[in-house]
């Protein structure tokens, strides 16, 4: 393979998460004289992406660390992943205290309120199980629970009497304090409870633009209202907030429930007016659900802000394609443009064994790379916590490359630590028109065919 | 230490959750600041602005989260009395930090709809809070006579004798008066009073209209603070508790150890205030 | 209802560090789990054993029989009291002849040398060969032997009993340091010591213990562990305590005997490790048998396998191969002449102490090799894998913490922590005695095959 010598290690039982190992192959592969290297878990997948590289990768199972790079300098390369590792934090380099291994034993050393599960898919159920069983509330952002296991740990929270988020929850608020990808939010009167984490994002940031704060996101997952699992969460969050002195008003962001799910709902007694955002065909868009929202506060609804593409002027498209890193916007985005080929990176398919496209732009980059004159690229870019903490710096450069027109929905507040206004400038100066409502975004792309 | 305004490119950034109370003061203009005071667990800051709150608590986990505060997620540097800092456009530069907010709390939470039968109980509980700083005295007794009775006159002569009556920091006679707002602005929302909002509105324009000469910075800080119904979780949680939304004993507790005499002083202003309530909303 | 939604939450994180560090970044307070993923292959069982609803409540109720078993020393008996005629008692999981290592094979001869079943040690072997003597695991006759843990009708036992749950539980007396049966010792001098202990000291010791009633030895074990023991290799504290009950009553009972019995006793510091033993085996015992429960009650080694016993299992044994025991070597011994791991004396981490109570016994780091730190480390990390913490037995230098007790096949596979293990380390050769002393890592696949087991038997 091109001539330049390669190493490949293996570290027997030393761990690290997909996130931590993505940004140390990131910030490796960028280095002077190195042409591949990637920092992985040598499991199944990420064994035959190193093979497809070119890399013999020797017998390793999936506790192991492997470091393979091709460079000039494999031996300066290895002690610079050494060295990136080691300054990675881990809980046990804090101090000489045993650090908890597991859930249970880190609910044993203290009080907590809730525990943030965000390991691999097939391990999440023994944290988040942990969790009930020691009583505390659990938010499951891992994807790739089964549903008989999503459907059991409901069911034991409910004898335990907490809630369980997700799995494949994304995003929460509570108290002010944003779990996952979140938003920096003014606190305030609106409670949200969402089967979907992004859709939860964009009426967010839409209600803290308008001046409404929010009180707390409690996520669900997105299967928490099918027949199966019974919207055992939905209701249970919905009850929290209704009991909550400081939510006015509640809005359910979801798919439509199963028939009987949504009867359940219907009959819990809630003394707190519920909006209702059921996502699908005829249904009000997001950016409706944040104004309806507004109006039953007795509130004005603002013009969203959006920046104009500044150039203009290049072939008249004939086709939309979308490139969405939230799940729930690209369905809201395709049902509003009314035509295109949307893509979902954020789909289980693209996310097993790398970092979800709002922390890794990787494939978006590429798929930039791909379109045509004539296409309007619509994607959207997510702001908050959790989230890539510069996405211009990344995006920016391909989208002014691209010869498609772009259209770009921003989700964001003010208060987020990417900076919304830089963020919009330097999107827009790329050469894509930028809205804070992904409706609008659709609607305008639309427009330009 | 100086404060160049070149330097900000070397500080570290680090970031933290702020009071919403402040957010006014942050989101405007860029201020110089001073350090006010230093402890270990916190930094008081004085931002030369009209707006209020205009000190800024900057503290660390272990620090009273007063409803001015910004609490750091890092350790604080070392600081000391008349270090300048800079407040505003999103940030508080201050030594060799530069801060900005990743989240909002509201120090002034709702405390949703309360039963004034519970103020009966919680009335005796809140009865001489021990090791409080005014006990005893004419014009505290006078305040809490007047506001009983609803004699808005002598509530506000005596609100005007209790400003900046005592030591330290947060003077005894503000923090009683500091309890007597907040308590009276969520208990008369709570359990739907018109009067005692009606109380609150003429005391807080009292004790705020010349609070910055009368008492300390801080202490005038906090009383506009009061005037709004912010406070420290310590004193919402005793709200909660007489609501019924959490348990009460231990709530007051956790009030009564805060400070030297402060705990029992805010105590006694909500004693104040719980009296006062259950009067003026016919309650008794 | 819950009160989540009353303040910023505490949180304990699990899994990318990114959202850890973002919700530091907003001064939330957090706990982040230093996670890993299980050992290789067992996620799917695992998922199933955690699933199991019995698990849970069955795992709490098993692990407070341990904790609230009251071993008390009632007496001691001659095995043949208690032995089937023409059975033979070995330690850890069922072994043959065949299989046997070299001081398993010792000591069975030195025991046929006893028992006057063999003319000499070459006959002996033949007649073990031939199976003229039944051998069956100490733990299925509710008893346990430290290394060897042979056990043949003329030797004498301890008796214990659990007076909360009322077990009974015995194991043998120990006979000293250097050459002795247990290590695979059988020449005359071991022999002639044995002959004494069932002519001398077994009586002396039943007659003592008839004037003194049941000896507590909950108490007596909690006190030595604020004494420096961790009651495994080093009983100096609980001997001298357990001698100091006796002493009176032997003279009492035997007084022509009294003095060499006190300096028997006196004389080898590991006199009470028998008595503890026998009072670990009775506690664990009490946990045995509790459906769906995935806690230990029996690790054990019989120089050839290590193996383990589950409570939701019954008497089922998992094994894999017993390992080479890292630490300090007597004399010019070296690692070329140890033996695998052998004996029931595991049954004291079973229990909670030994390996998992190093911290209380700073001195032991000198004899396993290490550091006090070291020792600490050792206990602390056991918590990880245990369901509870002793309510008896405590560690001062831990601020009087119970020691980590009742270990959980679940926990040690997601966990991929394995049980410390402190130990004596035999001779390879039959008819060496002890090496050595130190630490021992059991077999994983004890603990994976348990878990499958555990899974398979989910309906």
């Amino acid at each position: 393979m091109n001539g330049l010598p390669q190493a490949v290690l293996v570290r027997r039982g030393t761990y690290h998460d997909s996130v931590t190992l993505m940004r140390v192959s990131r910030a490796l592969s960028e280095l002077p004289g190195v042409h591949a290297a990637m920092v992985a878990m040598a499991t199944e997948l990420n064994v035959s992406i190193l093979r497809e590289m070119g890399f013999g990768v020797p017998e390793a199972d999936p506790g192991d660390l492997v470091i393979a790079v091709r460079a000039r300098d494999t031996d300066a390369a290895v002690e610079e992943a050494d060295r990136q590792l080691t300054a990675a934090p881990r809980p046990e380099e804090n101090s000489g205290e045993q650090p908890p291994l597991t859930t249970r034993s880190a609910a044993a050393r203290g009080p907590a309120d809730l525990v943030l599960v965000s390991t691999p898919g097939e391990y999440a159920f023994f944290e988040a199980l942990d969790a009930v069983e020691a009583g505390l509330n659990v938010m499951i952002f891992s994807d790739g629970v089964t549903v008989e296991r999503e459907r059991l740990l409901k069911e034991r929270a409910e004898a335990r009497d907490v809630l369980v988020m997700g799995p494949d929850c994304g995003t929460a608020v509570i108290a002010g304090a944003g779990l996952g990808f979140a938003n920096v939010l003014t606190p305030g009167p609106v409670g949200v409870v969402a089967a979907s984490g992004t859709g939860a994002q964009q009426v967010t940031c839409l209600l803290d633009r308008a001046g409404t704060g929010v009180s707390h996101v409690l996520g669900v997952g997105g299967r928490d209202l099918s027949a199966e699992v019974g919207g055992l969460s939905a209701r249970r969050a919905l009850r929290m907030l209704d009991d909550d002195p400081g939510t006015e008003l509640i809005v359910l962001i979801s798919k439509p429930p199963a028939p009987e799910v949504a009867r359940a709902i219907e009959a819990l007694p809630l003394r707190t007016p519920v909006v209702r955002a059921l996502l699908g065909p005829g249904a009000p868009d997001l950016t409706e659900a944040a104004e309806q929202a507004l109006r039953a506060l007795g509130r004005s609804v603002p013009e969203w802000p959006s920046w104009p593409a500044w150039r203009g002027g290049r072939a008249t498209p004939h086709r939309i394609r979308g490139l969405y890193a939230g799940g729930t916007l690209s369905v809201e985005a395709a049902a509003v443009a009314g035509a295109g080929e949307f893509t979902d990176f954020g789909d289980d398919a693209y996310t097993r064994g790398r970092a979800h496209p709002m922390i890794d732009p990787a494939l978006r980059v590429e798929a930039l790379g791909r379109a045509a004159e004539t296409d309007v690229v619509l994607m959207d870019v997510v702001l908050g916590h959790g989230a890539d903490p510069d996405p211009a710096a990344s995006l920016a450069h391909p989208i002014a490359r691209s010869p498609a027109t772009v259209v770009l929905a921003l989700i964001g507040t003010e208060g987020d630590p990417q900076d919304l206004h830089r963020q919009a400038g330097a999107f827009r100066e790329a050469g894509a028109a930028v809205f804070l409502s992904n409706a609008q975004a659709a609607r305008h792309a639309r427009s330009l065919l | 230490m100086t404060v160049s305004t070149h330097a900000r490119r070397t500080r570290a950034h680090v970031s933290g959750a702020a009071s919403t109370a402040v957010r006014p003061v942050l989101e405007s203009q860029r201020r110089p600041a001073r350090v006010l005071a230093a402890f270990p667990a916190g930094v008081y800051l004085e931002v030369r602005t009209d707006l209020e709150p205009s000190v800024i608590a900057v503290i660390t986990g272990d620090a009273t989260r007063l409803p001015n505060s910004v609490l750091l997620s890092t350790p604080l540097p070392q600081l000391t009395v008349g270090d300048e800092a800079t407040v505003g456009d999103r940030t508080i530069d201050l030594g060799p930090l530069s801060l900005s907010v990743r989240r909002w709390w509201d120090p002034a939470p709702p405390l949703g709809r309360l039963d004034p039968a519970r103020l009966a109980e919680a009335e005796a509980a809140l009865a001489d809070p021990p090791g409080a700083g005014l006990a005893g005295d004419e014009a505290v007794e006078q305040l809490a006579d007047s506001c009983a009775r609803g004699w808005l006159l002598g509530a506000v002569t005596a609100a005007e004798r209790l400003v900046g009556l005592g030591p330290g920091l947060t003077p005894s006679g503000d923090d009683v008066l500091a309890g007597l707002l907040v308590t009276l602005r969520h208990l008369g929302r709570a359990a739907r009073a018109e009067r005692p909002q009606w109380l609150a509105g003429w005391l807080a324009a009292t004790v705020t209209f010349d609070a910055r000469t009368r008492t300390t910075p801080l202490s005038a800080t906090l009383l506009h603070c009061a005037a709004r119904g912010e406070a420290s979780p310590e004193v919402i949680a005793v709200l909660r508790g007489i609501a019924g939304r959490q348990a009460l004993e231990p709530a007051l507790r956790r009030l009564h150890r805060l400070g030297h005499t402060s705990g029992a002083d805010l105590a006694q202003g909500v004693a104040i205030g719980v009296r006062a309530v259950r009067s003026l909303s016919g309650a008794r | 209802m819950s009160s989540l939604l009353d303040a910023p939450p505490r949180v304990i994180t699990v899994g990318a560090g990114l959202l850890d560090e973002a919700l530091r970044a907003q001064a939330v307070p957090t706990t982040p789990v230093a996670w890993r993923p299980p050992l290789p292959g067992t996620a799917e069982d695992l998922a199933r054993v955690l699933a199991d609803p019995r698990r849970h409540e069955a795992n709490e109720w098993a692990v407070a029989r341990l904790v609230s078993a009251r071993p008390h020393l009632v007496g001691v008996r001659r095995a043949s009291e208690v032995l089937g005629p023409g059975v033979f008692l070995h330690a850890g999981p069922p072994i043959t002849w065949e299989r046997a290592s070299g001081p398993m094979r010792g000591a069975l001869i030195g025991a046929m040398l006893l028992e006057d079943l063999a003319a000499d040690e070459h006959d002996a072997a033949d007649r073990l060969a031939a199976g003229a003597v039944a051998l069956r695991p100490c733990h299925e006759q509710a008893t346990v032997g430290p290394m060897a843990g042979v056990v043949s009708p003329s030797m004498w036992l301890f008796e214990v009993r659990d007076d909360e749950h009322g077990g009974t539980a015995y194991c043998s007396l120990n006979e000293g340091l250097g050459k002795v049966l247990r290590y695979g010792a059988y020449g005359p001098e071991v022999l002639e010591r044995l002959r004494w202990m069932d002519g001398v000291l077994g009586p002396a010791l039943a007659g003592a213990l008839e004037r003194t009633g049941p000896i507590d030895l909950r108490w007596l074990m909690a006190q030595a562990l604020q004494m420096g023991d961790e009651l495994h290799n080093r009983n100096r504290a609980a001997t001298s305590l357990l001698l100091r009950e006796l002493a009176p009553a032997v003279v009492e009972a035997a007084p022509s005997d009294a003095a060499a019995v006190l300096r028997f006793i006196h004389g080898n510091d590991h006199f009470f490790l028998n008595a503890g033993m026998a009072a670990a085996k009775a506690a664990t015992d009490a946990a045995r048998d509790v459906p769906g429960s995935s806690l230990v009650v029996a690790m054990a080694r019989n120089g050839t396998d290590f193996g383990i016993q589950v409570s939701g299992l019954g008497g089922r044994w998992f094994t894999g191969p017993a390992g080479v025991p890292d630490g300090l070597y007597l004399g010019s011994y070296g690692p070329a002449d140890a033996n695998p791991d052998i004996g029931d004396s595991t049954i004291t981490e079973t229990s909670g102490v030994g390996g998992f109570a190093m911290a209380a016994s700073p001195a032991i780091v000198r004899f396993v090799g290490g550091e006090v730190a070291d020792a600490v480390r050792a206990t602390r990390s056991m918590y990880e894998i245990t369901l509870a913490e002793h309510p008896a037995f405590q560690i001062p230098g831990l601020g009087f913490r119970g020691t980590p007790v009742g270990i959980d096949v679940t926990l040690v596979a997601r966990t991929g922590l394995l049980p410390v293990v402190n130990t004596g380390i035999a001779g390879r050769v039959a008819g060496t005695g002890q090496v050595g002393a130190g630490l021992v890592e059991p077999p994983v696949e004890a603990f994976t095959s348990a878990l499958r087991a555990l899974a398979e038997a989910i309906k």
